[in-house]
């Protein structure tokens, strides 16, 4: 394999949205921002369907009092999503949302419904609705745009897998072309991550079926992985996320279905609507997402999300908002199957997305290694976290690179020749077990060892197991070509991943949301605001307690 | 994916093709190494195994997910 | 693409016997000693086919030498390991009576059903209890059965699968798909005989969307059951669900060769019977609860070891000769492979996922409920001693039968092989559909989340909706590239059917009984006491029916 080199001042690893505001605000303030991206920036990362909520605040709209409209926002499901990142930093974010909607509205992203600012779903009847309503389906193609305008060298098609650093400070990164066969080394001053989150740890809603999640196959956690192997601190890797959808079809976008949650017999499951409402959707799952497999498994079940009684008005609105949550496929099933939502209701069901772990950082967006940034679903999740925090994180990246150097010492070599030496390995390697045997097998671990229940004697088997299939992988995994080698480096990362959500279970003795320890029933409350933090110090995983960011 | 033949040691007598139930080996020509068309469909029976005249030219390759999970005898 | 015509073949026969495992080749040889001209046909190659393929190492068996005169006790035991209440017990004492004989034929015949010179019983046993399991080294018996059936003048047709019987003038032959050429074969015969074994794959096997990763043959399909359903025969206890445990992930019975004490992660043995290895009993606490490793796990007291540490020189080379019969090479392999050693290392076991225990409704006599059609073998959940038992009864009664009526008439069949190749065709020449892998999901999702270990009314409504919308698509979409693929589609189309009749019987049995659990009614119902629930083909979907257990 051939190795070309890249210099830049910032570079952004993964081209989502949080990669290209980064990018976008580095290259404003004079660095030269490169993003690379494992796909194509274009349509790559979760929002590359579209979305068609952004979670901001408006002052004219909510009120000038933002601490209220935080509280609210943190009784619905962005609770889970901010949990254990600190009140300063949630207000960092809420207070600039407003700027970046204008600045996405100048930029040709349509933010406003029919002339005007518009929330809708996500809510209670009667408080905040946090989450504006916006047209994002084009939201990436004019991101790149806007990127390559100002100057940002986007390389598509690369992989990045692991970070040049002595620990303390970051150099670069390496990747692999995922179509050439080639290595690509990024000499940088500052890098950020912002490769998204990790959907194939756990098994999907259709066993087997990788293809079948409601994010994208390709991301799988390299960022963690990447960022923990350098040596930067990772928080709650054994914190479990769900999310709930249509049953089967995994597919994002609950909130902008409009109806009521019903059981077979046509009772509402929750308490807060009974009939479809197009403002607040029906907010119960996010009370508890848990609540489909609950009512299945006690064979109360299914839940339909029941959109009978509902306007045309109000049907043409729900149609108009899917496509630009990227759903437009499931719309096109629904016509060609007969679904006709006014009289059919669907089922829906919980699925399980696995780690909500994420990487540290403070509220510039810097981790705990100099130089290193992370953002968008390394952190949190969401459009709206993604671009302000790409957007802060771009903007001190290039202050940092503007006092670094890229040194040129025998340390990076060694680097290089050892990661190439990995893939040729890879490449070379004969009748083995090809990426999908290998993500089976770590998928089949981590939901019976480290997945619903969690117990020391599960927690210590499974992560024996875990260890032997890593060994195995490493040793034998093949790739036919650098598509299946991309694959390969992946199911590796999430290898890495799974350890640490083992470890860190095993150190959290407690049970605490979906983080349910058979053997520590309790919830301990000297745990409350408190993080889990995970590094790597000598080659070894090293847990501690931290009082949560003020 | 299993099974796994060795061009070397086979003899191209088409024993495997034959028995194999799920016809792992299906569209192998007469007298040509055996083509592993449907490796997802061995169920590791290892009749092509035993029915084979050379020892080693065909041997299964159990894939990951279904390793035996054993528990580790305590180091002395 | 070129245009796949299927090309059309004619064979005839006395008896046609479909499926080629230990019961269909005994109802072929026995059928072919009694006089009759017999047509074997298997979906591959009878020399390995079906669940015994490579071996088997416990027979049912009642052995008055060794049991003693009364024949009574053994048949008790029988019954209740069988799920004695959901069938007459006078099905097994008619199989413990025959079972010697078989046991005496097939020692004669080269499979070795004596240990070291003697009736060795062990396994599968309670302290206390009658021995019911003869042990025996049946590596070979599928290539001894077979040469035995070639022997007596059967005529083997390997590579076909029957896919629908011909029912123009009562029972008369079957019309089958050749695997591996572009053919469809029109069987006329006298009497049929069904033998293809169980039903795996309607539920997700252990590792998640892994058709072949399977306890028993994965290409076992309910293929009779199904066919027997189309034709209007009855199918029975279909909703009665059936789990096997073994080792985790590598999903292979056996687990009574294992001679080894159950044990908890503290090495706490988890049931009463065995405290350390014993060969004669094995560890019986799963086979009276099968859903242990489950349990165990779900409550976080798992995981569950098989544990052979501290067990004699002398069982273990027992048991690793038996692993060996059992047909657990690829165990065994694994083991070298891994350095994995049974005297150091115990080994995490699971339960398998379900299936149906039921099946089609033949009595004592091997005959179902249409005259002519005979069933023997996982027809009817049973295990290989009542394969074979019921085989040779049910081939010597399809022999007879067949004397006693004239040869179907030329144009038998003719419709029924013109509607099959016409499904085929389209299969074959569609481009863009569904993969038989992808229905075979949409079924296993369907089964498991909807008629699962939790059932209740709601759930059964919702899943049978779900299932007649997939059925549908598969019979208008699926794509089969080659002859192989074909095979696959109408297995999965059968798999459908199967399932169907499934969700028909539990929404009929609205109570919970053993292993069959509905949580919308958690309490037996006294009126289905003694009772079976019989199902068969109504215009619009299963009809079902309770009959007395006797009927």
């Amino acid at each position: 394999m051939e190795i070309e080199h890249i210099k830049a001042d910032v570079l952004c690893v993964g081209g989502g949205i949080g990669g290209l505001m980064a990018a976008i605000r580095a290259s404003e303030l004079g660095a030269k921002a490169v993003v690379a991206e494992k796909g194509n920036a274009l349509h790559s990362g979760k929002g590359g369907g579209g979305c068609d909520h952004y979670l901001s605040y408006i002052p004219e709209i909510h009120g000038p009092d933002m601490d209220a409209f935080i509280e609210e926002m943190l009784q619905t499901q962005q609770r889970h999503n901010f949990e254990g990142l600190g009140m300063n930093r949630i207000r960092v974010h809420i207070a600039k949302t407003f700027d970046i909607v204008k600045m996405w509205e100048s930029w040709g992203i349509p933010m406003k419904y029919r002339g005007e600012y518009h929330y809708a779903g996500h809510a209670f009847p009667g408080g905040f609705r946090c989450l504006m309503k916006y047209e994002g389906r084009n939201q990436k193609p004019i991101l790149t745009k806007k990127a390559l305008e100002k100057g940002v060298e986007i390389v598509n098609r690369v992989m990045v897998f692991d970070l040049v650093s002595d620990g303390n400070k970051v150099y670069g990164a390496i990747g692999l072309n995922t179509r050439d066969e080639k290595i690509v080394v990024f000499e940088a001053k500052s890098v950020i991550l912002g490769t998204g989150g990790i959907s194939r740890l756990y098994p999907s809603p259709t066993p087997g079926w990788f293809n079948n999640i409601a994010t994208r196959l390709s991301l799988t956690g390299d960022g963690r992985a990447m960022a923990y192997r350098a040596g930067a601190e990772l928080q709650n890797m054994e914190m479990r996320i769900q999310h709930a959808g249509p049953k089967y079809y995994a597919r994002f976008g609950q909130a902008t279905w409009i109806g009521v949650f019903r059981d077979p017999q046509d009772r509402p499951i929750g308490p807060f609507v009974t009939k479809p409402e197009r403002l607040y959707g029906d907010i119960t799952p996010e009370v508890n997402k848990n609540i489909f497999l609950e009512y299945a498994q006690a064979g109360k079940g299914p839940v339909y999300m029941d959109g009978r009684g509902m306007s045309q008005e109000d049907l043409d609105y729900m149609m108009y908002w899917l496509p630009h949550e990227g759903n437009t496929p499931l719309i096109e099933h629904m016509k060609a199957d007969g679904i006709d939502y006014l009289k059919h209701p669907v089922e829906f069901m919980t699925y399980d997305q696995g780690s909500g772990g994420r990487i540290v950082t403070n509220e510039e967006g810097e981790t705990s290694i100099n130089g290193l940034y992370a953002v968008g679903d390394e952190l949190a999740n969401g459009v709206s976290n993604a671009s302000v925090f790409g957007w802060i994180s771009g903007e001190n990246a290039t202050l940092y690179a503007k006092g670094a150097n890229i040194p040129d010492g025998k340390e990076i070599q060694d680097l290089i020749d050892e990661k190439k030496g990995l893939l040729e390995k890879i490449r070379g390697q004969k009748n083995g077990p090809d990426w999908k045997e290998v993500n089976v097998a770590l998928q089949q671990i981590m939901s019976d060892y480290s997945g619903a229940l969690r117990t020391e004697a599960l927690l210590d088997t499974g992560l024996f197991h875990l260890k032997r299939l890593k060994q195995k992988a490493l040793e034998s995994i093949i790739a036919g070509n650098q598509h299946e080698l991309g694959r390969s480096i992946e199911v590796l990362n999430m290898i890495d991943i799974g350890e640490l959500v083992f470890i860190c279970s095993k150190e959290r003795k407690e049970t605490r949301g979906l983080h349910i320890r058979r053997d520590y029933p309790l919830t301990n409350p000297r745990l409350n605001n408190k993080v889990h933090i995970i590094k790597e110090v000598d080659h070894r995983p090293v847990t501690e307690w931290r009082p949560t960011q003020k | 994916m299993p099974p796994i033949i060795d061009e070397d040691k086979c003899t191209l007598c088409g024993n495997c093709v034959d028995i194999c139930t799920e016809d792992v080996f299906f569209g192998s020509k007469k007298k040509q190494l055996p083509r592993v068309t449907y490796p997802h469909e061995c169920v590791y029976c290892n009749a092509c195994v035993e029915e084979c005249p050379a020892e080693g030219a065909v041997r299964l390759r159990l894939p990951l997910p279904m390793m035996l999970m054993y528990k580790p005898a305590p180091t002395a | 693409m070129t245009h796949i015509i299927m090309a059309g073949e004619q064979m005839e026969a006395d008896v046609l016997v479909i499926g080629g495992g230990p019961a269909g080749l005994m109802a072929a040889i026995h059928a072919a000693e009694s006089g009759a001209k017999v047509t074997l046909i298997d979906k591959a190659n009878t020399v390995r086919s079906g669940s015994g393929a490579t071996g088997n190492d416990h027979f049912r068996a009642y052995i008055p030498a060794f049991h003693g005169p009364d024949m009574e006790p053994v048949v008790k035991e029988v019954a209740k390991s069988q799920a004695g209440w959901t069938r007459p017990q006078s099905f097994v004492r008619t199989w413990m009576k025959t079972s010697f004989d078989i046991v005496k034929m097939w020692d004669d015949w080269g499979i070795p059903m004596k240990h070291e010179g003697r009736w060795e019983f062990s396994g599968h046993t309670f302290p206390g209890k009658p021995f019911t399991t003869l042990k025996y080294s049946g590596q070979s018996q599928k290539p001894i059965l077979t040469k035995e059936a070639k022997k007596r003048g059967v005529k083997i047709v390997n590579r076909v699968t029957a896919f629908d019987l011909i029912t123009d003038h009562g029972i008369s032959g079957a019309i089958g798909v050749h695997g591996r050429e572009d053919k469809i074969i029109t069987f006329s015969a006298k009497a049929v005989v069904l033998c293809t074994g169980g039903c795996v794959r309607l539920y997700p096997g252990p590792t998640p969307g892994w058709m072949f990763n399977r306890a028993d043959s994965p290409h076992t399909t309910g293929d009779g059951r199904a066919m027997a359903y189309r034709a209007g025969a009855d199918l029975l206890n279909m909703e009665i669900p059936m789990r096997w445990a073994g080792p985790k992930y590598f999903a292979k019975c056996g687990k009574a060769t294992w001679v080894g004490v159950l044990r908890d992660p503290r090495d706490k043995p988890v049931g009463p019977f065995v405290t350390k290895p014993d060969r004669i009993y094995g560890d019986p606490i799963s086979d009276s609860y099968k859903g242990l490793f489950e349990d165990y796990m779900k409550t976080g007291k798992g995981p569950v070891y098989m544990d052979c540490r501290g067990i004699s020189n002398e069982d273990y080379d027992y048991m690793m000769h038996y692993m060996k019969h059992e047909g657990l090479h690829g165990i065994l392999h694994h083991f070298d492979e891994e350095g994995i050693d049974l005297r150091e290392n115990p080994i995490e076991f699971m339960t398998y996922e379900m299936t149906t225990r039921g099946g089609i409704h033949y009595n004592e006599k091997g005959e179902t409920s249409m005259p002519g059609l005979y069933a023997a073998g996982d027809e009817y959940f049973g295990g290989i001693s009542a394969a074979a038992t019921f085989g040779w009864i049910a081939g010597g009664k399809a022999a007879g039968f067949a004397f006693g009526r004239d040869a179907p008439s030329k144009n038998a069949g003719k419709e029924s092989s013109e509607a099959l190749k016409n499904l085929v065709r389209e299969m074959r020449n569609r481009k863009d559909g569904p993969s038989w892998q992808e229905i075979n999901v949409a079924l296993n999702q369907v089964m498991s989340d909807y008629i699962g270990p939790t059932r209740s009314d709601t759930l059964v409504e919702a899943g049978t909706a779900h299932l007649l919308r997939i059925k549908e698509k598969a019979r208008k979409d699926l794509v089969a590239k080659n002859q192989h693929e074909l095979i696959h589609c109408l297995e999965v189309l059968n798999l459908l059917d199967v399932a169907e009749v499934i969700f028909a019987a539990i929404k009929e049995r609205k109570e919970t009984r053993e292993k069959y659990i509905r949580v919308d009614h958690p309490y037996k119902n006294p009126a289905f006491d003694e009772k079976v629930l019989v199902c068969r083909k109504g215009p619009e979907g299963p009809l079902t029916e309770w009959k007395a257990i006797n009927d």
